[in-house]
């Protein structure tokens, strides 16, 4: 199934939150791919990633009969739109203002949350501990969002949790380097990661903990 | 009959246009709620409590926020004519260059309006490769507007090129770009601004610049505080 339309290949690299938005997603609606690994670690981006991103030069990038979609968002709103189909899984919703509202959360978490643990990560002190609460209340934000639903937009897995879930391989690392339990500051939320984390897609995309840690405490200076 | 439509906005605000240039390109009447950013009312804090900030939509007893995002519920939700592209790659291009508007050429803009030195010098460096990139992409496409032969969400989503980039020059004494370059945009932004369905939801110029004069030392203190 779901190769219409020419070889689809994901650029990737293994760490990469916002890449395994794209990579869950094509794996939730089965279109086959190739996985590209674009080392991040190197300061310089490859010759692949210049020429289908020369404007941000960044990844995820899904290229699709030779032609690229760039941006995470993005991307997940393009294999929605090639390869959801009225027969099968769909990642948005199909009302209007539920569509609305999952776009309005998905910039949420890039706008607000992405910056705030970022923050959290790098800083210290008064200011570490600023932004700490800060992202407390945008997870606890995310909970209020989850309700008592059994995924973020509804019944199904979609473009939401899509959006969200990578972020959870970096709880454990939020919980190590700010002192608190995510199972006691957002219990639901946490129901909802190991339901998210029952699906093949997410399982087989989802990174280890630890060495997501281990990787952003390199990355960003963090010392014990 | 469909519930009635409000929008919440305030005057000279590009992300509220937006959401008015696609109302009446839909030919969907609404009420606008004009706002004192200064002073928000109770309506506004409790229809975008995360945010905020105009525009907000009221569509009967839904709520919508975020400009790209009142487009396409707009786009998704009435009749007229389809905002978006009808093909996948073609939406995700035009989804693409909206969000590189919004998110890498809205910070350097203000910079080069509002920086000094160094800072200011390389925003406007920036700026202008930005405005290369869109250029290229109005060029490519050889139509009228980034949406076609009518305009589309692209252009809707790049109304601050089309008009506030001006007006905003003008109040800053600051200019990106001789009037040799450019030219497709500048077309463009011709079409974009005299159309029918824009013209009336256009801030008034003289009014928008002498806004944009008043405000230059709040813009400038702006520009120098550190990231939210």
């Amino acid at each position: 199934m779901a190769t219409a339309g020419g070889e689809v290949t994901c650029v990737d690299f293994w760490a990469n939150g916002f890449g395994m938005r794209a990579r869950i997603a094509l794996r939730e609606l089965g279109v086959a791919f190739r996985y590209v690994e674009e080392d991040l670690r190197s300061g310089d981006r490859s010759e692949l990633v210049r020429r289908m991103n020369p404007v941000h030069r960044s990844i995820p990038i899904l290229i699709h009969g030779g032609r690229p979609v760039c941006g995470s968002v993005n991307i997940l709103e393009y294999v929605d739109e090639t390869w959801g189909n009225d027969g099968g899984p769909r990642l948005l919703p199909r009302d209007p203002l539920q569509r609305a509202h999952a776009r309005f959360w998905a910039d949420f978490v890039d706008q607000k949350v992405f910056s705030t643990q970022t923050r959290f990560l790098k800083s210290k002190g008064a200011e570490k501990e600023a932004a700490k609460e800060e992202l407390l209340d945008q997870l606890r934000r995310l909970e209020e969002v989850l309700g008592d639903k059994t995924f973020l937009a509804g019944d199904e897995f979609g473009f939401l949790d899509a959006v969200l879930i990578p972020f959870s391989s970096m709880f454990h690392g939020y919980e190590q380097h700010g002192g608190f339990s995510l199972e006691t500051e957002c219990p639901s939320l946490m129901r909802w990661v190991r339901r998210c984390k029952e699906r093949d897609s997410v399982k087989s995309v989802l990174p280890d903990e630890d060495e997501m840690y281990e990787l952003h405490k390199k990355w960003y200076g963090i010392s014990e | 009959m469909s519930p009635p439509v409000k929008l919440i906005g305030a005057f000279g605000s590009p992300a509220v246009h937006r959401a008015e240039a696609a109302l009446r390109l839909k030919g969907v009447p609404y009420e606008l709620i004009l706002e004192d950013l200064e002073n928000k009312s109770e309506l506004l804090l409790k229809s975008n409590p995360i945010h905020k900030k105009v525009p907000v939509l009221l569509h009967g007893d839904r709520t919508v926020c975020e400009s790209l995002v009142i487009l396409e519920y707009i786009d998704e939700t009435f009749d007229g004519p389809p905002l978006l592209p009808a093909d996948p790659y073609d939406r995700s291009m035009a989804r693409f260059w909206a969000h590189f508007i919004d998110h890498k050429c809205a910070k350097p803009f203000m910079l080069s309006m509002w920086s000094e030195g160094e800072t200011q010098k390389e925003s406007m460096k920036e700026s202008k490769e930005n405005l290369a990139f869109l250029e290229e992409q109005l060029i490519k496409r050889k139509k009228r507007f980034f949406g076609g032969d009518s305009i589309g969400y692209l252009d809707i989503a790049a109304c601050g090129m089309a008009y506030w980039l001006g007006v905003i020059q003008e109040s800053a004494g600051v200019s990106l770009a001789s009037g040799e370059e450019f030219p497709a945009l500048r077309r463009w932004a011709e079409e974009y601004t005299s159309d029918e369905a824009i013209k009336p939801c256009l801030p008034d110029r003289d009014k928008l610049l002498t806004h944009y004069v008043a405000n230059i030392d709040k813009y400038r203190l702006m520009v120098k505080a550190p990231p939210a």
